[in-house]
């Protein structure tokens, strides 16, 4: 089950999850009905890359809670990894989202909800690195971070709720996946479009993780060979 | 001593420090009477323009940067005169301090308000709205309960930190914005248009439901901002 | 919007994913490359230095 679960593995999977699902997103699936048409199309990977970031956040949200009951390192090394895939996705989601604005609107940007929330998420995470750096003993910087991410996930989903329920008509436009539900076809390739980034997050976070183990190795190795 | 008893102890200690000198409590005065001087020249571009629905905006901003000062101020002082150290060395529960000192902040906040409010409607605000007083007030309570909580907490651990009063703004203006959506929304419907319960009754509940989601997780969290 | 416009924003769309993920890749490639470099550099050090630990 490790050796399913490496992250080459997980890449692999991914990347023929992804390919399959843009493929049927373009060839199978019909263009969609409403005023959206073809740049419909985008949804395919921008939603997935939204669910995604968000899931990374959960990652972390619950690696810090595992950090705050055990103090053990490794925990605090998954949050700060699933943060920066988090982020990474969450400029991804911005970009994409801006371009299907403009495409289905007209505009670069529209104070709507899930935009909003996607830019408040990079500031949140982003001030999560700040407050990272700004803390230079190991074991508080861990649990700060940790008590950060927790009070920053749970964030998201309220600053969603504000957007949506409070301005009354603000901004007429909303996303949504076109029309009043899905296709049936078109859920499909959304499935597996969504199934594969969940995979590629896995994957990039896996790998994440590898490299500052490897970076460990390295230090470990420079001290003791310094000293 | 019972927790209650404690919680008294913390908050008489921080109240009676503050009311000696007053610096900061002026300080914050002064700072959200001058903010609201520029924000009148800084938006009234055009000859009589009408800043009604601004009025919600516009004071809780002046709140909020007001807030962010005065923790700073109130934290690095602790900081630096080791009254926390202190503090953790008595067997007090540490969520005890985290009400305490939120209760500390809340009071300091109420006292800067109940200045700040009737300049700024003299200002402002040219309809009276003492009929929509209740919901108005309603709004103050829970927005500054979750402005004080929050900010409690994020200045508890941005003070141990090399950028101290630097980082306070990055950590806690993100987070409340979903507050500042629901406050000033509020706000301005009582000032520019006077509605009552029934309207603002919506922003009400959900400012309701984040103070409560952030004050448990400050709970659950503040031995860890605290601890070292 | 006609088909041809929209082929338009979504072409853009994947080559801004494809991009920033197959930058952020190779990035940490070479981060990699660097790292196992420098490990296999100071494993040999070690191993160098092994054969007389008290010679210090």
């Amino acid at each position: 089950m490790k050796k399913l679960l490496s992250a080459p593995a997980l890449f692999a999977a991914a990347g023929v999850l992804l390919v399959v699902g843009v493929v049927l997103a373009f060839w199978y699936s019909p263009i969609d009905a409403s005023s959206m048409g073809f740049s419909q199309k985008i949804l395919y990977y921008h939603a997935p890359i939204a669910a995604a970031g968000l899931v990374a956040y959960g990652v972390a949200f619950v690696a810090a809670i595992l950090y705050l009951r055990s103090q053990d390192m490794k925990w605090d090394r998954l949050g700060y990894v699933s943060v920066r895939i988090g982020l990474l996705f969450s400029i991804l989601v911005m970009a994409t989202g801006m371009i299907w604005g403009k495409a289905a609107w007209g505009v670069w940007w529209a104070w709507e909800p899930r935009l909003t929330t996607f830019l408040l998420a990079c500031f949140l995470y982003a001030a999560y690195w700040v407050l990272r750096s700004v803390v230079d003993e190991e074991q508080r910087r861990a649990t700060y971070a940790a008590v950060f991410a927790i009070i920053a996930f749970i964030d998201v989903p309220i600053t969603f709720f504000a957007t949506r329920l409070l301005p009354e008509g603000l901004h007429p436009v909303v996303i949504g996946p076109g029309g009043g539900g899905m296709e049936g076809s078109m859920a499909v390739s959304f499935g597996i479009c969504m199934l594969g980034m969940l995979m590629l997050m896995a994957a990039l976070i896996r790998r994440d993780l590898a490299i500052e183990d490897l970076k460990d190795r390295v230090t470990d190795l420079k001290t003791s060979l310094g000293g | 001593m019972s927790g209650w008893a404690q919680f008294k102890a913390i908050l008489r200690k921080d109240l009676i420090r503050e009311l000696r000198t007053r610096d900061m409590l002026v300080s914050m005065i002064l700072f959200v009477l001058l903010a609201m001087i520029i924000f009148h020249y800084a938006f009234t571009v055009k000859e009589g323009a009408d800043l009604t629905y601004f009025t919600g905006g516009m004071l809780w901003v002046t709140f909020i940067f007001a807030m962010l000062l005065g923790l700073n101020r109130s934290f690095a002082q602790e900081k630096d005169e080791h009254c926390l150290d202190g503090l953790l060395l008595c067997p007090v529960d540490r969520v005890t301090i985290f009400f305490a000192k939120t209760a500390g902040n809340l009071v300091f906040l109420l006292i800067i308000q109940a200045v700040a409010v009737p300049v700024f409607a003299l200002f402002f605000i040219q309809r009276g709205f003492l009929g929509d007083l209740l919901p108005f007030l309603a709004v103050l309570l829970l927005a500054d309960l979750g402005i004080c909580s929050l900010g409690t907490l994020l200045a508890t651990i941005s003070m141990n930190t090399r950028s101290r009063d630097l980082l306070l703004p990055i950590l806690f203006l993100p987070l409340i914005v979903p507050l500042l959506i629901a406050a000033t929304g509020a706000t301005t419907l009582v000032f520019a248009e006077g509605v009552g319960f029934g309207s603002v009754g919506a922003r009400l509940l959900f400012l309701l439901g984040f103070d409560a989601v952030f004050l448990v997780a400050a709970w659950g969290t503040y031995d860890f901002a605290i601890g070292e | 919007m006609t088909v041809a416009e929209g082929a338009k924003y979504v072409a853009a769309a994947y080559a801004a994913i494809m991009a920033v993920l197959i930058i952020y890749y190779f990035m940490s490639s070479r981060r990699v490359t660097l790292l196992r470099r420098d490990l296999e550099l100071l494993e040999s050090e070690a191993k160098r230095q092994a054969p007389a630990p008290g010679a210090e």
